[in-house]
């Protein structure tokens, strides 16, 4: 009779605590990800406007580019990456697959916003955590035999944060629409879907075992193949080569947004990783709040605007808050994660991945006898190209003429950094990145 | 003979990713997505 190999995954005695350190720091990476990635807004907001979208966004993609190569050699050395796609090479097709949807959702978000503002555009692609969290019951086992308090809070707090969202966006969009038109309503609801979705490839990493700093370094082969093929197509290649040119001297801000973004994005995949989608995309999506953090306190956003503005602000931060709040304290239960485990052994059954690595790789630990990561000389080379790149660039950057409040700025920054060093540490001290 | 066994392994984790639901999901997704951004353009 074959060995059921359901039994490789049930030790004698289940290590309780390790499995609620996995999911506070879950929660932790979840926090850092909102952070950074409402940070990625304030390069951006550095360059002058008369440069296509189509331009900001692959510029940015270059950055996400430079920054998903140098930063996984930098931490863990090329030498990790080799060995996860030895053992599940089915994994970089996930990878290209949810960097093309993340290229398509952002082109989406950027027609939304031309079509009908920021103020309806945000909200109706911040549903991507509901489709999150449906992806995650439906194929992942998800928030299954959770308890209703449990699913509540998850659901409820979803619900909550896009609530908040809505008096957000809405608050911190300077003007009306530019135009009340329904295509810019499709775009929005699309990139939600496309970024709801996305989600699908990054949990199925996970249950297999693969590294976080593994699946984004072949994620953005799909992000930079797909945005190079929407600019060539949208704007042909010579015209969009002089475009390029001329926006030489902001190239060095948009790739400076691209590198903030890969950090917060990091510790999104962290989260997938450990408190799963349904939990880890809404957490993440605090982003809007630090995005209208910086909008307000360094760029001055609201100044002069009428007390029901600020009202809004304050009402939508409170319910983002209380969002988090509600998501945070519904961390998954010993017999939730149980039916995760069963998710992840349907997965190493389909794909051939080792028991025993799977359930490793989800415990955060290496495998037993496994070679410790360790960097070569292609490492470093990766690490010290890219700096010259955003070198050569920053030398070109001109420094963008606008009022800045530097004490807020200095503020958040350190808050940021802050966050770095205390969720990296955790996550080193607890996985070793793993 | 062992290069078989290697074409053999990646037909093998191949067909294992294109007959799985949770594939054709996203791949679908993205092909909306993509007739979406043609129709808006």
């Amino acid at each position: 009779m074959p060995p059921d190999s359901s039994s490789q995954f049930q030790p004698a005695i289940q290590d309780a605590s390790r499995s609620k350190k996995l999911q506070l720091l879950g929660i932790l990476s979840g926090f850092a990800a909102g952070a950074w990635l409402g940070a990625a807004e304030a390069p951006t907001k550095l360059v002058s406007i008369g440069i296509s979208p189509m331009v900001i966004s692959l510029i940015m993609v270059i950055g996400v580019f430079l920054a998903r190569w140098s930063l996984p050699a930098l931490i863990l050395g090329t030498s990790s990456v080799r060995a996860d796609v030895r053992r599940a090479p089915h994994l970089v097709i996930w990878a290209l697959l949810a960097g093309c949807l993340w290229a398509v959702a952002n082109t989406l978000t950027i027609f939304a916003i031309r079509d009908i503002g920021l103020s309806i555009a945000f909200p109706l692609w911040n549903s991507n955590s509901l489709l999150g969290i449906l992806w995650g019951f439906l194929f992942f086992n998800e928030l299954r035999q959770a308890g209703w308090r449990r699913r509540a809070g998850v659901l409820g707090g979803a619900l909550v944060m896009c609530v908040g969202a809505t008096l957000l966006a809405i608050a911190s969009s300077g003007r009306g629409p530019a135009a009340h038109s329904l295509h810019g309503v499709w775009a929005a609801l699309g990139a939600g879907i496309l970024w709801g979705t996305m989600y699908i490839p990054y949990r199925k990493a996970y249950l297999t075992g693969m590294n976080p700093l593994s699946f984004v370094t072949f994620f953005s082969f799909g992000e930079l193949g797909m945005m190079t093929v929407l600019s060539v197509s949208s704007l042909g290649l010579a015209p969009l080569w002089q475009e390029l040119l001329s926006a030489r001297s902001v190239i060095f801000w948009l790739m400076l947004g691209g590198f903030v973004w890969v950090i917060g994005d990091v510790f999104q995949q962290y989260a997938a990783k450990y408190v799963g989608i349904s939990r880890g995309i809404p957490l993440s999506n605090s982003n809007q709040l630090w995005g209208l953090l910086w909008g307000i306190l360094v760029f001055g956003e609201l100044h002069g605007r009428s007390s029901s503005i600020y009202l809004e602000v304050i009402g939508g931060s409170l319910l983002m808050m209380l969002g988090v709040g509600a998501i945070a304290f519904s961390s998954a239960t010993g017999q939730e994660q149980t039916r995760w485990k069963e998710a992840a052994i349907r997965e190493s059954d389909r794909y051939g991945v080792a028991a025993d690595f799977v359930e490793a790789r989800m415990d955060g630990r290496q495998l037993l006898g496994e070679a410790k990561p360790s960097r070569s000389a292609l490492d470093w080379l990766l690490v010290v190209a890219a700096t010259s790149v955003f070198l050569i660039f920053g030398a070109m950057a001109r420094v963008p003429q606008m009022s800045l409040h530097w004490g807020p700025a200095a503020l958040l920054t350190a808050v940021l950094f802050l966050l770095l060093v205390i969720s990296g540490l955790a996550l080193w001290r607890t996985t070793r990145f793993n | 003979m062992e290069r078989n066994q290697e074409t053999n392994m990646t037909r093998s984790w191949m067909a294992s990713v294109l007959t799985d639901i949770h594939f054709w999901v996203p791949v679908a997704v993205l092909m909306g997505g993509l007739l979406l951004l043609r129709f808006i353009r």
